[in-house]
């Protein structure tokens, strides 16, 4: 081994000096193998608990869809319904739910109980004009209802009637508060849907209240259309 | 002690690894000094960048000297100008050394590697600097850097993986070379991935800020961490001539890293747009990292027992005994950024970059300045000119490292409490960045210190390769005065 002629030190054939650093270290060693001492498992254990508590709940089932790490994926989107509908709440139990709120609008008259007030406003309760053809019952909210009515063998005649609430409501509050008449106090009869609402407002432009002689021929016609598969297309016993 | 054994044996083998250091000589000691510029720039930026954090009127309103571009240049030369470039020095010459193969062909490609790395990074900094920054985290710098700093990357894995391939193995052989190995063949997948991911791929959305995060917690796992660990398990048992305490501590460390590193990153954006299970798988395994980093601190720990002494005498021993000990420090706060609890507080605060800090500075530079401190003299025959200058930039840069680290976790501690707590409602949030105005002060004071330090470190080994050393066969000790420590000894 001779020098590098290169080598910027004037000294550089000093072999002793130039390789000092290198001559003094120690040679590489092998391993020891100690084995790991017992309480570094028990350490393992503890950290692997934690991670796993990373894990468990946050994951979101592992779905794409969630990015809520406090949800499962099963539990969808919280709002009533889904976001996206897709894990929608059965649509009966939905109308029931809304209708009940949007039913503040004629509790004013015909009351929570839905009896009405004797003399003056006519009951809701078991009454075949809520229970009857729903083309009629949908007359008399859309448009409201004028002069003498005879609801459950009683006769009702309030100064000026009722009167009508369609055209401040949406379809859906509009369906939502039917269903929920003709489904609660003890009465039962088949939903009505938003898209029933929908076709009959685009059918029926009349702008005056309906007196009880107009609507004599609506009275076991109900709406066209499709009533969605569960408890509101049989006779539920919505309580 | 091999200073008193001359058998032709020996001889053989210290002349053996002389022709080994001499054949790395130069492209080592390019990126090393290359690497000590870049971490002068890289300090003097972190104490102007925290100068402008808490007094924005500082050098006035020149957009080039805006805290929103000061910041990312200086993390970036940090990286790339001195994290990269001064690993793969310290990478070649360990390989070459365990694998006890010289460089046999091609140094004229690595100086071409190491000269391309470093103008890319320049115009990288610069075109930072002026505005063409791409903001995402640790890839500022605008798309056609990446690939001529990958090429240059693989310049120099190439020739340490063909060591690898031609080296005899014995037993014991990989404890430090599979660190070594990994980092060649990580960094280009980890690098590959991000840059190809967000650069060329349109449309990623939400996704694109969880692979860049992906990036940065990568990166400090699976280059930063292997590097340093990889030289911690070569410089302990060399210096204090005690063997590895266990290959199977060492196993278990090595394949759980290899195996969670690349899982980590997600985690950083929990709660954010992002499928709820990668952060979750992120947090998991960020906080499952506290085994690997727990194990390998272990076994150092064993390593180093009744050697404390060497701890203070040897300039590479101490800087290696602190960076290994500063592994563990950086797990515990991956962990606690990472997991749920935790990391809600701590998340989008001055805590992350605590992490950044102690992983890349704390844990990842003082390791390699150790190595450095014991690579330079064997490769410029003359030792270290100055006991005080090594002190100095130990204690500079560990008062440094440990305020920032310390006064940032408390910062985003303070700052993460007070953005959750619902009884700070009404606080907007400037209001509470400005109430962080102290520890950023300690932060900018600290990064004096540290620049300090290193402009001191750069002339020092500036003049290390003039080889302008120390002429003689005694190494530069630390402490001479203690009686084990003998005249001729062999741990510098």
């Amino acid at each position: 081994m001779s020098a590098p002629s290169s080598f910027p030190n004037p000294d550089s054939n000093d072999l002793d000096r130039l390789h000092a650093a290198v001559k003094r270290e120690k040679e590489d060693l092998d391993p020891g193998h100690e084995p790991a001492p017992m309480w570094v498992l028990f350490f393992f254990m503890l950290v692997a608990i934690v991670a796993g508590g990373q894990l468990g709940p946050m994951t979101g089932g592992f779905s794409f869809d969630v990015s809520n790490p406090f949800s499962i994926a099963k539990s969808g989107d919280p709002r009533p319904g889904g976001g996206d509908g897709a894990a929608a709440m059965d649509p009966f139990q939905t109308a029931m739910k809304k209708g009940a709120s949007g039913y503040a609008v004629c509790g004013g008259c015909h009351q929570g109980s839905g009896m009405g007030l004797p003399g003056q406003y006519p009951p809701l309760a078991g009454s075949e004009w809520v229970l009857g053809g729903t083309e009629r019952l949908i007359r008399v909210v859309q448009h409201g209802l004028v002069g003498q009515v005879t609801v459950k063998g009683q006769n009702y005649n309030f100064p000026g009637g009722m009167q009508g609430f369609g055209a401040g409501m949406s379809a859906g509050d509009f369906a939502n508060v039917l269903t929920y008449i003709r489904n609660s106090w003890g009465n039962e009869a088949p939903m009505i849907t938003k898209e029933m609402v929908e076709k009959f407002r685009a059918d029926e432009k009349r702008t005056t209240q309906w007196t009880m002689a107009e609507l004599e021929p609506f009275k076991d016609k109900n709406l066209p259309g499709e009533i969605p598969a569960g408890p509101g297309a049989t006779s539920p016993a919505a309580k | 002690m091999q200073t008193s054994t001359a058998s032709p044996d020996t001889q053989a083998d210290n002349l053996r690894r002389a022709a080994i250091d001499k054949s790395v000589k130069g492209p080592v000691l390019f990126l090393f000094l290359n690497g000590a510029f870049w971490l002068m720039a890289s300090t003097i930026l972190g104490v102007l960048a925290a100068i402008k954090q808490f007094a924005p009127d500082f050098l006035g309103a020149c957009s080039v000297l805006q805290y929103g571009r000061l910041q990312p240049t200086h993390i970036n030369a940090l990286v790339y100008g001195w994290g990269v470039q001064v690993g793969l020095g310290v990478m070649l010459w360990i390989m070459a050394r365990r694998s006890g193969q010289e460089l046999r062909t091609g140094k004229s490609v690595l100086y071409v590697a190491a000269v391309f790395w470093n103008i890319a990074v320049t115009l990288g900094l610069v075109a930072i600097l002026v505005g063409k920054s791409t903001s995402m985290q640790w890839l500022e710098m605008p798309a056609f850097v990446w690939p001529v700093l990958l090429v240059s990357f693989l310049a120099f894995a190439w020739p340490m993986v063909f060591m690898f391939g031609r080296a005899f193995r014995p037993e014991g052989f990989m404890v430090s070379t599979w660190y070594i190995l990994g980092a060649c063949f990580w960094f280009p997948w980890i690098f590959i991935t991000a840059n190809v991911a967000l650069h060329c791929l349109p449309g990623l959305g939400a996704l694109g800020a969880g692979i860049n995060a992906w990036y940065v917690h990568t990166v400090i796992l699976l280059f930063f961490a292997p590097v340093a660990i990889g030289a911690a398990y070569y410089f302990i048992p060399k210096v204090t001539g005690q063997p590895i305490a266990s290959s199977q501590l060492s196993q278990i460390g090595f394949w759980l890293l290899a195996i969670l590193g690349g899982w980590t990153g997600m985690q950083h954006y929990m709660g954010g747009p992002l499928p709820a299970w990668m952060p979750a798988l992120g947090a998991a395994a960020g906080v499952l990292l506290l085994i690997p980093v727990g194990v390998v601190g272990l076994n150092h720990h064993l390593t180093t027992l009744g050697k404390h002494n060497l701890v203070a005498s040897s300039p590479t021993l101490r800087f290696v005994f602190f960076g290994a000990l500063f592994y563990p420090v950086s797990g515990a706060i991956l962990a606690l950024i990472s997991n749920f609890s935790t990391g809600a507080t701590l998340q989008f605060t001055q805590a992350w970059y605590g992490f950044q800090i102690v992983a890349v500075y704390g844990f990842f530079s003082m390791t390699v300045f150790g190595a450095i401190y014991y690579i330079v003299p064997r490769l410029t025959g003359c030792e270290w000119l100055s006991v005080r200058l090594i002190r100095n930039h130990f204690w500079f840069s560990v008062y440094g490292i440990g305020t920032i680290v310390v006064t940032s976790l408390v910062a985003g501690a303070q700052q993460g409490g007070d953005l959750n707590s619902p009884e700070m409602w009404d606080q907007d949030f400037m209001q509470l960045a400005l109430n962080l105005r102290p520890y950023i002060i300690a932060r900018a004071i600290a990064w004096a210190l540290i620049t300090w330090s290193n402009v001191w470190f750069l002339i020092h080994l500036m003049l290390m390769v003039a080889g302008l050393g120390r002429r003689s066969s005694a190494p530069t000790l630390l402490e001479h005065d203690h009686e084990e420590v003998l005249p001729q000894a062999a741990h510098a």
